[in-house]
């Protein structure tokens, strides 16, 4: 019963972490090796506004959101433009930004066990006798609508059809009038909010340490290369594998294995199905 | 309407196009008409600017070099150097070659992402439209886009192209692969498209037999050159194009 739980919300918090990721990969093939960045430091955007500006915690959230959605676009705007189509190099910059982003708030003494955001809501409930805080309900409560939004979003709205169109063939948007510039930036925008938000909902469960921004950036690789690069229901699907399987070795085995779970899934999908579970290839038809 | 003047394209130091200057009319038919690599989809692509932007791509990729000379207007406007995407605004909508529909998504989807330029009146009327000249897609609504075939894909190209609200379409070899029937299918809708919607279309085919019957004015492209033009009976009459693109 308590793996069922606990397995159910550490999935939930892997697809958090893993959707802004498969959303900006799957609309412009742009891997964000920056998205683990953008979590810490939307951790610490909320944190100054709550303790510094003073400001109630819905306001905070909400410009934290859109603070970090700015910063994404403008990273795109500035840097990832420029190398466009260029995957190594855009891997590379990413990385890079990422990385100065993660070491320029611990030069800044943003560092240590000091750092924490309060939870939603105190307190907790016993579902069957295993004891669950309200927060951790919230996460995954949160977590579902987020998808369904997502889901919406990108069926129903001309923003969210036009991005699909452009994940499937950007040539063929471009021929309808759909600026794929203009789309990729609303994509790493998105992107980014998806990260805050991951962030936000997150990061009461523990101490906002900068070193989690790698942790995070592994975990959303994980998850998307064993659903399938580019495949948002692959990646929900590989976020329940891996957040379960985490669950059992750390039940089973310890829980100083949870980490290498993630990256044994790396390695095996890598060997068996290389795609991923939900994953297509498509050099081979784009080359007919 | 759309006028294009001593049009050059280079791949590398291949020449692609040479020194093509074409003229359409507001709600004429033009064909034309070339073999494989005469240089069609090149000059498809270059009068709805995608060239421009691939060259913009290969420039920033370090990869082939693109060279475009000439201009091309619209309404008098050049817009040799607008963005696809301005271009497309402006009303001047490319059906690629080989349909490049979205397949992983539906037909009603395919079209709705066609609408992205198109009001929400626009588009429910255009849709209407579409499945009343194409009712085939009606009935395939819920289908996803790559399991249709052929001929549907190539009407659902078409019909989506049409949702972008054009004013002047292109489209590059819509008869490729086509059983006879459905490009018999095709060519009729073609027509009552011009006719129902006051539209100008640009049509690229190998072979000039299917289509020959609905163009006003066509070109005959060879090697990336404009070897030949006139009105449809000019060229009917002409000799050497009943020979070589006519099969008489």
């Amino acid at each position: 019963m308590d793996i069922l739980i606990y397995g159910t919300i550490n999935s939930v918090v892997l697809a958090l972490y893993a959707l802004g990721f498969a959303l900006v990969y799957g609309i412009s093939r742009l891997p964000n090796f920056a998205h683990g960045a953008l979590y810490v430091l939307s951790g610490f955007i909320t944190w100054s506004l709550l303790n510094i500006l003073g400001l109630p915690y819905l306001p905070a959230i909400i410009l934290t959101m859109i603070i970090t959605a700015v910063i994404g676009a403008l990273i795109y705007q500035f840097v990832l433009i420029r190398i466009r189509g260029m995957e190594i190099s855009e891997i590379i910059a990413s990385y890079a930004i990422g990385l100065a982003i993660i070491e320029s708030l611990r030069y800044f003494g943003f560092r240590g066990m000091t750092y924490t955001l309060p939870a939603f809501v105190e307190g907790s409930i016993d579902i069957g006798d295993i004891p669950v805080d309200y927060h951790r309900l919230i996460i995954v409560g949160i977590g579902l609508v987020v998808v369904l939004l997502l889901w919406l979003f990108t069926h129903y709205t001309k923003i969210g059809l036009a991005l699909r169109g452009m994940a499937q063939d950007e040539r063929a948007a471009l021929m309808l009038g759909i600026d794929s510039d203009m789309m990729a930036i609303v994509a790493m925008a998105f992107g980014s909010m998806l990260a805050a938000l991951a962030a936000i909902l997150l990061l009461p469960l523990g101490n906002i340490v900068v070193e989690s921004g790698y942790n995070v950036l592994i975990l959303a690789i994980a998850v998307c290369i064993v659903g399938g690069l580019g495949s948002w229901v692959g990646s929900i699907f590989a976020a329940f594998l891996i957040g379960f399987a985490q669950i059992l070795t750390a039940v089973y085995l310890g829980s100083h294995y949870q980490m290498v779970v993630a990256l044994l899934a790396i390695i095996i999908t890598l060997i068996v199905k290389p795609s991923g579970l939900f994953g297509q290839q498509k050099e081979l038809e784009e080359r007919v | 309407m759309l006028e294009a003047t001593g049009l050059m394209v280079f791949y590398e130091n291949m020449l692609a196009l040479n020194n093509i200057s074409i003229k359409c009319e507001k709600n004429q038919i033009v064909g034309v008409f070339g073999a494989n690599s005469a240089g069609k989809s090149t000059l498809m692509y270059t009068l709805s600017g995608i060239m421009q932007d691939i060259r913009k791509k290969e420039k920033m990729a370090g990869g082939e070099r693109i060279t475009i000379h000439g201009d091309i207007f619209f309404n008098g406007k050049s817009i040799t150097d607008t963005r696809p995407s301005r271009i497309a605004r402006m009303g001047v909508i490319l059906c690629p070659e080989r349909r490049r529909i979205f397949k992983e998504s539906t037909v009603l989807e395919n079209l709705k992402i066609g609408g992205y330029l198109a009001s929400r009146s626009q588009a429910k009327e255009t849709m209407e439209y579409v499945f009343k000249i194409f009712p085939a897609l009606k009935e395939l609504k819920k289908r996803t886009g790559g399991f249709l075939s052929g001929g549907e894909q190539q009407m659902l190209a078409i019909g989506r192209a049409l949702m972008a609200q054009p004013k002047i379409l292109l489209l590059d070899e819509p008869l490729l692969g086509l059983s006879p029937l459905m490009q018999l299918t095709l060519v009729k809708a073609t027509k009552e498209i011009r006719d129902d919607m006051g539209l100008t279309i640009i049509v690229t085919e190998q072979y000039a037999r299917p289509v020959i019957p609905i163009v006003d004015y066509a070109f005959i492209l060879e090697n990336g050159a404009a070897v030949l033009e006139g009105t449809r009976e000019e060229l009917m009459n002409n000799p050497d194009v009943r020979a070589a693109y006519f099969g008489v």
